[in-house]
């Protein structure tokens, strides 16, 4: 910190649900800065307030319900609550708080005041802020409240933020004073201080969230609406985003193009162009499905939803060893990993949320989609393409279950996923913390693309354009400057002349293919192929797996020009183009891939090399952008390396699998 | 009722509240159906997990709703102290309660 000395310290305490994100925001007027406990990947949020007399560190700790830990995670933020002000290191977050701040929900007093009790036993000033007076249901007297505590009480609307300069003030005059409220708080009985400062409010209509949730919760409506939303949110992921994913692509093109005409043809132009635009924008342009999935996300978690969705499917994912709060996650990963490893956030247990993040890759992202719909196009009837289609889909759940429930039982091991879940009163979500946590997701994933991305896209770059033996150049350049002159003999609009010129741009796309040919990574793509020959994968087949790795639609243009079928824009690549008026343009790729022959002759690819290949994508770690966020999220490389590692070994197992079995099954002939 | 019996049960271990309660007997709470509406005898055992439950509110004497089962037959959705609570059943039936 900037600050020479620490400043008091106050630790928002509470349980999950009782309004301390808000009210820091309300204390503090400001974002805060999500900060780890040192050696973990414990989070807490911490800001600095302005009172009259200097500034206050408020610290927003993890929601806790006791204060003895049932997780090596509470126990990081319990050891920090417990740690003595006076034993500060000047090391980030080594220090304990000067005084506690205890977040009591008033609709709760019975429960939630059972930990201000433990609290008090730290020997730690306490200030009671006690939130959702207005819809506790009941009327609380404040002040006899305070008075049988010993401690001071300050109700706070965590929503408007009423009483927030109030508590502030306290929470000053209590760290400058600190003898003034050492808690003397008496045993009391908690049942009868309930229900000495509590009156019943008469005559009240039942809760509203008790009908929302006859409806929600419903016995036989409950799962259907659920599917139903969920349905409405993949679909607006799809579709919503699509308009905007569209701008950045053609921005991308656009100032490719604008970035050739200004620079030479040569290594400078390629690298800005394809190296640095092209890789950069193939990671932005999951921008907007990450804007809009953190949304509906931090929505579902702020109405009180996602505890309800957590609640009627917790009992299908206890069986791997997760829970219902590993669902919505699940679920968005059909659309994008990278927003899912951001979702993973509302779960909390860690070791769920390992376990979690571990699986999200395995299921079909809308990345792979492009992948599947040009080889199911080119080597199965459309009969089957359905049914392929789904099983690729399928793959993933089945392999996700499998490893999640593997995880649970080895390394992942320990707090048995135990699900004691408030489902909180539903609330009109607060547009600043929605905003918050979109603005942190979307922030977070554009330092990731601007940093481990690019310099990834720009390796691969490197790879696939050098060297550049003059050869190459010089034997195409008369190819050219030959059909240049030819060209020139014919008078426009004739027939044969728009065939010349289809000869030239041809002459193009195989030079590019010559140089690619002969590149590094080509070189290390025929070195390789031994190791992929066992799934039936040829050498160029091995290059486009090798040149996917930063991001797997990268596939699809490699492939495009190993086999010469000029620049393929994946892009161009949607559900859509499964039938219709764009299939044509696939029937390029897809025609040179059946014709395709190996050096001895035998086709390159067949309906059972496609289906290894295709097995291969489902599984394999190919996606920089994903790694990147697990890295960010478990904030140590050991757990990027691990998904990377044990998907790409498990693709490799399940391709040679499929190609070994069927071809002793006899389906490795023609296709 | 709830208040009569003024224990000081919430600052014992928990193992005194096991003795305070060895003669009342009580069925665990997983086995009871929606809307039943019950009040906590004990919670079994002393590790971790009972002094959560009992942490979550589970003390004795406390009253405790069963308010739904979810539909796929696992959690259990329970209200008490004015709030709502999810339990698995493997949790729930540490819990002994018996009708009000």
């Amino acid at each position: 910190m900037s600050v020479s000395r620490r400043l008091a310290t106050i630790a928002l305490v509470g349980r999950q649900n009782a309004g301390k994100t808000s009210l820091l925001m309300h204390l503090t007027g400001r974002t805060q800065h999500p900060v780890n406990f040192p050696g973990s990947s414990v989070e807490r949020s911490e800001a600095v307030a302005k009172v009259a007399d200097g500034h206050l560190r408020i610290v927003d700790l993890p929601g806790i319900t006791s204060l003895e830990a049932l997780s090596p995670d509470e126990e990081v933020a319990l050891g920090w609550l417990r740690g003595g002000a006076a034993t500060t290191s000047e090391k980030e977050g080594g220090d304990g708080p000067d005084a506690i701040c205890a977040v009591v929900d008033a609709a709760k007093l019975g429960v939630e005041l059972g930990l201000v009790v433990q609290l008090a036993r730290l020997g730690k000033p306490i200030i009671v802020a006690l939130t959702k007076v207005d819809v506790a249901g009941v009327t609380i007297d404040v002040a006899a409240l305070a008075r049988e505590l010993g401690v001071s009480v300050v109700p706070v609307n965590a929503l408007t933020g009423a009483g927030a300069q109030v508590l502030l003030t306290r929470l000053s005059a209590e760290v400058s004073t600190p003898t003034a409220s050492a808690p003397r708080l008496a045993p009391v009985d908690l049942d009868v201080l309930v229900k000495a400062v509590t009156t019943p409010i008469v005559g009240e209509r039942p809760a509203l969230t008790d009908r929302i949730d006859a409806v929600l919760l419903h016995r036989v409506f409950g799962l259907p609406i659920l599917a139903l939303l969920v349905f409405g949110i993949f679909q607006t992921l799809f579709v919503g985003a699509e308009p905007m994913m569209g701008l950045i692509e053609d921005g991308q093109s656009a100032l490719g193009g604008w970035i050739a005409s200004l620079v030479p043809e040569g290594a400078l132009q390629s690298f800005l162009v394809d190296g640095l635009v092209n890789g950069v924008g193939s990671v932005l342009v999951f921008l907007p499905q990450i804007i809009l999935l953190m949304l509906f996300v931090s929505l579902l978690e702020a109405s009180g939803y996602m505890a309800r969705a957590a609640f009627l499917l917790d009992r299908v994912l206890s069986k791997v060893g997760l829970s219902g709060r590993s669902f919505v996650p699940m679920v968005s990963s059909f659309a994008c990993a990278v927003p899912a490893v951001l979702a993973t956030r509302m779960i909390d247990n860690e070791r769920e949320r390992l376990a979690t993040i571990a699986v999200l890759p395995l299921m079909s992202c809308s990345a792979r989609l492009p992948v599947y719909v040009v080889l199911i196009g080119a080597f199965f009837p459309s009969s089957q393409a359905g049914i392929v289609l789904f099983s690729l889909y399928g793959l993933g759940i089945v392999v996700a279950a499998l490893v999640a429930w593997i995880l649970r039982r080895t390394k992942l091991r320990g707090s048995h996923a135990i699900l004691m879940m408030e489902l909180p009163v539903y609330q009109r979500p607060l547009f600043r913390v929605v905003k918050n946590q979109v603005w942190a997701a979307s922030r977070e994933f554009l330092v990731t693309a601007g940093t481990v991305i690019m310099a990834t896209a720009v390796l691969i770059w490197v790879l696939s354009y050098y060297p550049r033996p003059a050869a190459i150049h010089e034997r195409h350049a008369a190819e050219r400057t030959t059909l240049v002159a030819e060209l020139a003999t014919l008078a426009a609009g004739l027939p044969a002349r728009a065939e010349v010129e289809a000869l030239l741009a041809d002459v193009d796309t195989r030079e590019r293919a010559a140089y690619l040919e002969q590149s590094f990574l080509a070189e290390a793509g025929k070195a390789i192929q031994p190791v992929f020959a066992p799934a039936g994968f040829d050498w160029r087949t091995t290059v486009g797996v090798l040149a996917a790795f930063p991001a797997r639609e990268l596939v699809i243009p490699t492939l495009g020009i190993l086999y010469s079928v000029g620049d393929v824009d994946p892009g161009e690549f949607d559900i859509a183009s499964l039938d219709g008026a764009e299939a044509h343009r696939n029937e390029g790729l897809a025609g040179r891939l059946r014709a395709a022959k190996q050096e001895d002759g035998s086709p390159a690819w067949t309906s059972l090399s496609a289906l290894s290949v295709m097995v291969f994508f489902a599984l394999c770690s190919q996606c920089m952008a994903t790694l990147g966020a697990i890295k960010r999220e478990t904030r140590s490389w050991r757990w990027p390396l691990f998904v990377f590692t044990y998907m790409t070994s498990l693709a490799w197992v399940m391709a040679v699998l499929v190609y070994q079995i069927g071809s002793a099954l006899g389906f490795g002939g023609g296709s | 009722m709830l208040l009569e019996n003024k224990s000081q049960f919430w600052l014992k271990d928990t193992d005194m509240v096991e003795n305070a309660y060895d003669a009342a007997t009580g069925t665990p709470l997983d086995r009871e159906r929606a809307g039943a509406s019950l009040r906590v005898v004990s919670v079994e055992g002393d590790d971790a997990i009972a002094r959560r439950l009992i942490d979550l509110g589970f003390r004795p004497n406390t009253e405790v709703r069963v308010e739904r089962v979810a539909p796929l037959g696992d959690p259990i959705q329970f209200r008490l102290h004015g709030y709502r609570l999810a339990l698995r059943k493997s949790e729930a039936r540490r819990v002994l309660v018996m009708a009000r």
